[in-house]
């Protein structure tokens, strides 16, 4: 069912933080605690290293890559405070802006839906989110919202663009009125929703069930229903899958996926939004799906399949 | 940063880590007096509520207390349990006494808070510590050496970990070990620190420094390795923190000096063992790494000394710490800006010692003079290193196609150094939809391999619903031959079964009869004698009904004589009688007869005599669908069939209950309505479960097989709908992993914007570069762009087809594609058809033939005719042939058979008005073609059975506009330039969204050698011949003039002659051209085949599985008139010159992308579709050009831009325009 088809050796030199391919699923980024962010052509299951991004002076986070309509883009974000966006230029990566805006660790970055343009959002430790929006002529313009998770701000992540009250395509022509909105997660245990009103960003939800840090977010892609759906982790070992189905967006009711042992660290749905890939709670992977009675079901624990790097290990020692 | 504060000048205690949400105990301090000198006593709760942004801690509960502490701590002891639900709190009092709190009571605001209380030691108990592996377990320790265990199942009776340590001392510090729970750590102001076990009941060792400066304030075991401890030191003389190593406990392993004043507390944190806080006599918060020595941190405190200093076990970031000034501070290590903050601390501090004047002596206190950090930063910047809580070790994400990317580190415990750990990151594929997958194979197998009969049976053995065996039943016989008989069969009308049925009932009859033998005799006889009585019979001229008819007859009034017969109720005699008075007068008996009868079959009988079945489907009972269908079935002719089996259909579903709403899509695949089947099937099937999807897919797919096979149909028409189930279906294989299957599933020709984007992502998936970045790009362009894009956009304006351009010319040397099949319209569908009209890119017309009458359109709603016009437009050629009448004689009906059918290729261009003439006029086909412009150059007909805009629904039901392919619809839908030499709309003045064409894939349009296996043309087709027939023949005499087949009678009144424009060919895709391009057509006059079976006018066989192919000629560019050669070359050279001395690669992109986009000028040219004007205008821009004089040839361009036609112009002006401007910039 789970079946490792690549097996990449990063060659950093301290932990791995984030792994993430591009839109195609050809390209490996990767970043680490060693500072680096790596780029690989993972192509018929090869690795060819494209680049080795040096600029940030911490552990790097996260990495996102923006939607290749944009170019080749990467942003990274890091304990250093920083947010670089890395562009392709001429078949060489280089740093084409760095944010700076943070007082603390900038711990997640994630591109808004690419009809909204070129946005990151980028969560920090110091409790505020900033959103860069690129304005063209190498300029971005950022608005940032402050305190919005005291203590931290863990995670972000968009909410796929939909225009509200009707899923049927817009009329030529017209740009579509979206309403933009993304999730967050935080040290404060709560999820929170914001909303763009006239140019601000609003709290437009908060959401309580976690009991410790939410360690992470991800909102659903859309999948043609106007549920909307985010999952979120947390410190608590808690997974919780939160839906809503009135337009408005106002009544959300949380759903407990799985109380694991430990820090559940990262949740991330599938391209069809129907599986759940869950990191954590001691250190494993486990894929998650929500049966037809809306049970949601532990269907496969990536570790056995693949192998972690301690199994792996193992075999190498039994082929020996 | 500061994240709260309390005014307090207390003992402070974290809830455990598992209460939620996070408290925070304070007791009031013993030894210590605020300002006030109040000697009140009290234990309070706060609340640790950090989603309120102020600087206020949320009070819980305020208990007030008879003692005053030394230490406050707050252990988790019969939590899980559920016993105590918030734990224990536990606090160390000033005379001996260890009291046990329930601090669940306390908030509950209860009196009776004390669990217990004990006071067995000697003086102030300073040191307490819970056990983490056993927290019913508690050491205390205070004066004198004294140390307790308490077990707090069993308070009563403390334990002693062996015998007191001598000489007699204080205890200020007790730590159990944090690995291994019977070790217990104390330590006094005198320095030593002695390590108990309590297994054996004694000390274990004794860690003192040499020099005897050492003053014990804090222990703290290193929370990872089992023999590793800290000690602080009070000592202003050495305020230094030691750690120690049991394993060499002769002298500390590191010494960390960072403090300049005697530590008064420390803390290690149990979430990193890297974080140790320390704080002291200056002022200092500092954390450090006590396994290096490096400071790390120093927060940021404006506040005095702290005594006591705490982490937050739930929360890793956040610490406490009690200070001298009489507040306790919670903060973060974690940085951040306190701007918001700071304004209302500073104001709290001047309003409290503005108060402050307890002796009323008129003088407030003086600050306290201790060391105070001025200006404090507005920004707190976070630890040098990240605490090992924020460093993610595990991650999975999911990425397109399936695959999830996932590393792991092993936990980060080993020693650096140990061994190089390997940095994998493995990518997986991940495949959850088995059965899915499965089942897809299976069908691009039957695909493949076009076995599709073994196909539909074996989902017909395994269906085990009714409905779905009848659906996949229904499918087969598409495949099948003699299909029409097979489907009634389906429907339970079996011919074998029926004769045998009415022989028998005949027989019955006739043994009834014979057991009246005698009757029977009897009238024999009668007969007999009826018989002979004709030789001599009586003419009577009575006054009686019988006489009158004789009269009205002998005068040969046959109409008086059916009034009368009919008057009388002479049924017979009346129609027998208007047999003989004409047609006319024959189809008006009938009616009268029919508004007479009124039997239960009596419709059904006005049907099969009227042929009008659309009558029939329209008003039948939809209980008695079966039996319409049926009818459809038998008599219906192939042209109309499909419409009727719609409409039928479109009952069902609108009118009909659940059960009568899926048996429609029986009646679709009948029709072989593909779009209308998947708008059912969804319609019934609810769930969006990949196989119910793959129940949809399986289907539609056999059917468009089918249908392609049976019709001559553009085999990538996609419509809307199935164009969205049909991606869906690929985005689910993809995410399978499937990702060639994917691409083989998606419609090619459609330009639904979401389509051609996931297919752009397919391919990339597979590592391929698609050809068609441009129109993808195009597709993305519509989007805001942030970038600095306004030149594209504004060239967008001008020529959205730009990109397209490019797009087709990478295409067209795309080695596997069929020529022109490809092009598949890259165009905006954003862009509605009236926003392009200029649309002339230099594009060659699109393939007569290619026209998606589906997806074309998707804002034009579709009406229920259009789809299914789009789905068989082209009807037999032999049949059309042949069915060529005209009414122009005043018989009721002659045929002109095939005759203006000689030059086809030339295709004169129907005149647009056809299509609003009534079906029964003859028109275009019948009027001599118009001379062809080019003779011998097929001309493309732009056609396509238009939008239902154009076409509303003829209100008769004998006039279905689907028998008219290859009519110019777009005459009507897009007004045709009216020039003065009447040219043919060049086919790329459609929008480009109706050129459409296949892709490789399973849905292309068949390969060329595949053609030959199609089903025979039915040559020897004979059209339903209406029941009146034989009666007819002596009347109608068409056959004198018919050379071929037996024709229809010319009176079958509703019988429209599909009119077969000479654009005919313009029907067939890419079918091998043949030398004599209607040959086919004109098919020998075989002798119809007998058709024993059927029922009179019920079409044959195969009815419906007809001719598709006319073969059409591979379209070759006509040449450019020689006149106007020279405005090719000119401009030609004129590029070439540019670019050889242009040397920014900028401005050679433009040059040659203005050198293929003038291609359409050409085009134009050949076409001769210019005004005269504008030709002649570009010959004198030509001649600037030959002078070099670029100015005056801008001006002339300026002129021709401004007087000509906007869209005939705007393809090419533009690009002229530029070359022209480089030209005089390049000065060349």
């Amino acid at each position: 069912m789970v079946s490792v088809i690549n097996t990449v050796d990063t060659s950093h030199e301290d932990m791995i933080h984030d792994a993430q391919m591009d839109y195609y699923g050809t390209r490996l980024a990767t970043c680490s605690s060693d500072r680096s962010v790596k780029i690989f052509d993972v192509r018929n299951g090869g690795q060819i290293l494209i680049a080795d991004l040096r600029g940030h002076e911490g552990p790097v986070w996260q990495v996102a890559w923006a939607h290749p309509m944009y170019g080749n883009i990467l942003a990274s974000c890091s304990y250093d405070r920083k947010v670089i966006i890395w562009k392709e230029e001429n078949g060489t990566w280089e740093k084409t802006y760095e944010y700076t805006g943070h007082d603390s660790s900038v711990n997640s970055v994630c591109w808004a839906p690419h009809d909204y343009g070129l946005i990151l959002a980028c969560g920090s430790s110091d409790g505020a989110i900033s959103l860069l929006s690129y304005t063209g002529d190498g300029q971005w313009e950022v608005k940032k919202i402050s305190n919005a998770h005291t203590i931290g701000c863990n995670a972000v992540s968009w909410a796929p663009a939909v225009v509200p009250g009707s899923l049927i395509e817009q009329p030529s022509g017209q740009k579509p009125n979206y309403i933009k909105r993304f999730a967050s997660g935080g040290c404060d245990n709560l999820v929170k929703i914001w909303k763009e009103e006239d140019g601000q960003w609003k709290e437009e939800q908060k959401l309580e069930a976690h009991s410790d840090w939410v360690r992470d977010v991800a909102w659903a892609p859309s999948i043609g229903l106007p549920t909307s759906t985010i999952a979120s982790c947390s410190q608590d070992g808690r997974v919780f899958i939160w839906t809503c189905d009135d337009a408005s967006g106002n009544s959300w009711s949380p759903k407990l996926l799985h109380k694991f042992n430990d820090v559940v660290w990262h949740v991330s749905w599938s391209i069809t939004a129907n599986i759940l890939a869950v990191s954590g709670g001691d250190n494993k992977v486990t894929l998650w799906k929500e049966s037809v009675d809306g049970l949601w079901a532990c269907i496969s624990d990536v570790n056995k399949g693949q192998g972690g790097v301690s199994a792996v290990t193992e075999g190498q020692q039994n082929e020996q | 940063m500061k994240l709260k504060e309390v005014d307090r000048t207390a003992m402070q205690a974290w809830s455990p880590a598992g209460q939620h949400p996070i408290y925070l105990a304070t007791g009031t301090s013993a030894q210590q007096l605020d300002a006030t000198f109040s000697t009140s006593a009290s234990l309070e709760i706060f609340e640790l509520d950090l989603s309120d942004p102020s600087l206020d801690m949320k009070s819980c509960a305020t208990f007030s207390s008879s003692h005053r502490y030394h230490k406050l701590i707050w252990g988790p002891h019969s939590m899980t349990a559920g016993e105590r639900v918030s734990g224990v709190l536990i606090a160390g009092g000033e005379n001996g006494n260890v009291i046990l709190y329930d601090p669940a009571r306390i908030i509950a605001g209860d009196t009776e808070v004390i669990i217990a209380q004990k006071d067995k030691h000697t003086g102030p108990v300073r040191a307490l510590d819970v056990n983490m592996f056993q927290t019913n377990l508690v050491a205390s320790g205070a004066n004198e050496s004294e140390i307790y265990i308490w077990d707090l199942n069993n308070f009563a009776t403390p334990m002693t970990p062996g015998v007191k340590t001598q000489p007699l001392e204080d205890i200020s510090c007790i730590a159990w070990n944090r690995q291994v729970q019977h070790i217990l750590a104390s330590a006094s102001p005198s320095g030593r620190a002695t390590v108990w076990d309590l297994r054996k009941n004694e000390p274990i060792i004794k860690v003192s420094d040499h020099n005897n400066r050492m003053h014990c304030s804090g222990l703290a075991w290193h929370p990872d390795v089992a023999t590793q401890m800290v000690l602080a030191s009070e000592d202003d003389r050495l305020p230094v923190i030691q750690m120690w190593d049991l394993r060499f406990a002769s002298s500390p392993l590191r010494v960390l000096e960072s403090h300049t004043r005697g530590i008064l507390a420390i803390a290690w944190s149990m979430a990193d063992s890297e974080l140790l806080l320390s704080c002291g006599k200056d002022a200092k918060i500092l954390c450090s790494n006590p396994n290096t020595g490096e400071v790390l941190y120093e927060l940021p405190t404006n506040t005095q000394w702290c005594f006591d200093i705490q982490w937050c076990p739930r929360n890793p970031a956040v610490l406490s710490a009690a200070s001298f000034d009489g507040r306790i501070s919670v903060y973060s290590i974690m940085g951040g800006s306190m701007d918001g903050l700071r304004q209302k601390q500073v104001d709290q501090l001047s309003s409290s010692f503005g108060n402050l004047d307890p002796f009323g002596t008129g003088q407030p206190l003086p600050p306290l003079q201790l060391p105070q950090q001025t200006a404090p930063q507005s920004v707190v910047l976070p630890l040098k290193k990240p605490p090992k809580w924020i460093r993610r070790p595990v991650g999975a994400s999911f990425s397109f196609g399936g695959k999830l990317v996932t590393f792991e580190n092993a936990k980060p415990q080993q020693q650096p150094g140990i061994e190089q750990q390997r940095h994998h990151v493995y990518v997986s594929q991940v495949v959850t939809e088995k059965e899915f997958l499965a089942r897809s194979n299976q069908l691009q197998e039957a695909v493949q391999s076009e076995g599709f009969i073994s196909y539909c049976q074996k989902k017909i053995d395994m269906a085990q619903a009714d409905f779905e065996k009848n659906v996949w039943a229904f499918l087969k016989v598409n495949f099948e031959e003699d299909s029409r008989a097979k489907y009634l069969e389906l429907l339970g009308y079996r011919k074998d079964d029926l004769r045998n049925k009415i022989t028998s009932a005949l027989n019955k009859e006739g043994r009834a009869d014979g057991e009246l033998g005698e009757r029977v005799k009897d009238n024999k006889q009668e007969t007999e004698d009826l018989g002979s009585a004709k030789k001599t019979f009586n003419i009577s001229v009575s006054g009686d009904v019988d006489g009158l008819i004789t009269q009205a007859l002998l005068t040969g009034n046959f109409e008086s004589a059916v009034d009368l017969c009919l008057h009388d109720n002479r049924m017979a005699d009346a129609i027998i009688l208007a047999i003989a008075g004409g047609q006319e007068l024959l189809s008006r008996t009938q009616e009268k007869y029919f508004v007479k009868m009124q039997s239960k079959i009596t419709r059904l009988i006005t049907a099969v005599v009227t042929k009008n079945w659309k009558e029939i489907v329209q008003s039948c009972d939809l209980q008695n669908w079966r039996e319409a269908l049926a009818a459809v079935l038998t008599y219906a002719r192939p042209d109309e069939f499909a419409a009727l089996c719609d409409l039928l259909g479109n009952r069902l579903e609108s009118e009909g209950d659940s059960l009568l709403q899926t048996q429609a899509c029986l009646c679709y695949i009948c029709a072989g309505n593909v779009e209308k089947l998947v708008a059912c099937w969804t319609k019934a099937q609810d769930g969006n479960s990949p196989l119910s999807l793959q129940d949809l897919i399986e289907k539609v797919v056999i059917l468009r097989k089918a249908v392609q096979l049976t019709q001559a149909v553009d085999p990538n028409a996609v419509g809307a709908l199935l164009a969205e189930k049909m991606s869906q279906y690929a985005n689910l294989l993809a995410a399978q992993g499937s990702i060639a299957a994917a691409l083989t599933f998606l419609p090619a020709s459609t330009n639904q914007p979401n389509i051609v984007l996931l297919r752009d992502r397919l391919c990339r998936a597979q590592g391929e570069l698609p050809a068609r970045q441009e129109a993808v790009k195009a597709l993305y362009d519509r989007q805001p762009m942030p970038k600095g894009r306004a030149g594209t956009v504004a060239g967008q304006m001008q020529g959205p087809q730009a990109p397209a351009q490019q797009y087709y010319q990478q295409v067209r040397i795309a080695p596997t594609v069929t020529t022109w099949s490809n092009k598949t319209p890259t165009a905006l569908p954003s862009h509605p058809p009236a926003g392009c009209p200029s649309d002339t890119q230099g594009d060659n017309p699109p393939p007569p033939g290619f026209i998606v009458p589906g997806a074309v359109n998707p804002s034009a709603p579709q009406p229920a005719m259009y789809s299914q016009a789009g789905a068989r437009p082209a009807y037999p050629q032999t049949y059309q042939a042949t069915q060529q009448y005209s009414f122009g004689t005043g018989g009721p009906a002659l045929y002109q058979p095939q005759q203006p059918l000689s030059a086809p290729a030339s295709a004169p261009y129907p005149n647009p008005a056809t299509n609003t003439t009534p079906p029964y006029l003859p028109s275009a086909p019948a009027h001599p073609a118009p001379t062809p412009l080019y003779p011998g150059q097929p001309q493309p007909s732009p056609t396509g059975p238009n939008p239902a805009s154009s076409f509303p629904l003829p209100p008769s039901g004998a006039s279905f506009q689907h028998g008219r392919p290859g009519l110019p619809a777009t005459s009507v839908a897009y007004a045709l330039p009216t020039g003065p030499t009447g040219t043919l709309p060049a086919a790329s003045d459609l929008p480009a969204s109706q050129r459409t064409g296949p892709q490789n894939g399973w849905n292309d349009p068949p390969a060329l050698n595949r053609a030959a296996k199609k089903k025979k043309v039915p040559d020897n087709f004979m059209p339903p011949v209406p029941i009146t027939s034989p009666i007819m023949t002596p009347l109608a005499d068409p056959q004198s003039q018919m050379q071929q087949a037996p024709a229809p009678p010319a009176g079958a009144p509703s019988f429209q002659a599909p009119q077969l424009p000479m654009g005919q060919p313009a029907l067939q895709g890419p079918y091998p051209p043949a030398p004599q391009p209607l040959g086919p057509c004109i098919v020998p006059p075989a002798a119809s085949k007998p058709s024993t079976e059927g029922a009179p006018g019920a079409p044959i066989g195969n009815a419906i599985q007809h001719v598709q192919a006319l073969p059409t000629e591979k379209i070759t560019k006509k040449p450019i008139p020689e006149e106007h050669l020279i405005l090719k070359t000119t401009f030609e050279a004129l590029i070439q010159r540019c670019l050889l001395s242009a040397s920014d690669p900028q401005t050679k992109r433009k040059l040659d992308d203005a050198n293929k986009r003038l291609e359409c000028l050409y085009d134009k040219l050949r076409e001769q579709t210019l005004s005269p004007t504008i030709i002649s205008g570009l010959h004198n821009m030509v001649k600037s050009i030959e002078t070099r004089n670029y100015v005056e040839g801008l001006n002339i361009h300026t002129h021709i831009v401004s007087t000509s036609n906007f869209s005939e112009t705007s393809a090419f002006m533009p690009v002229l325009k530029v070359v022209l401007t480089q030209a005089n910039k390049l000065g060349v």
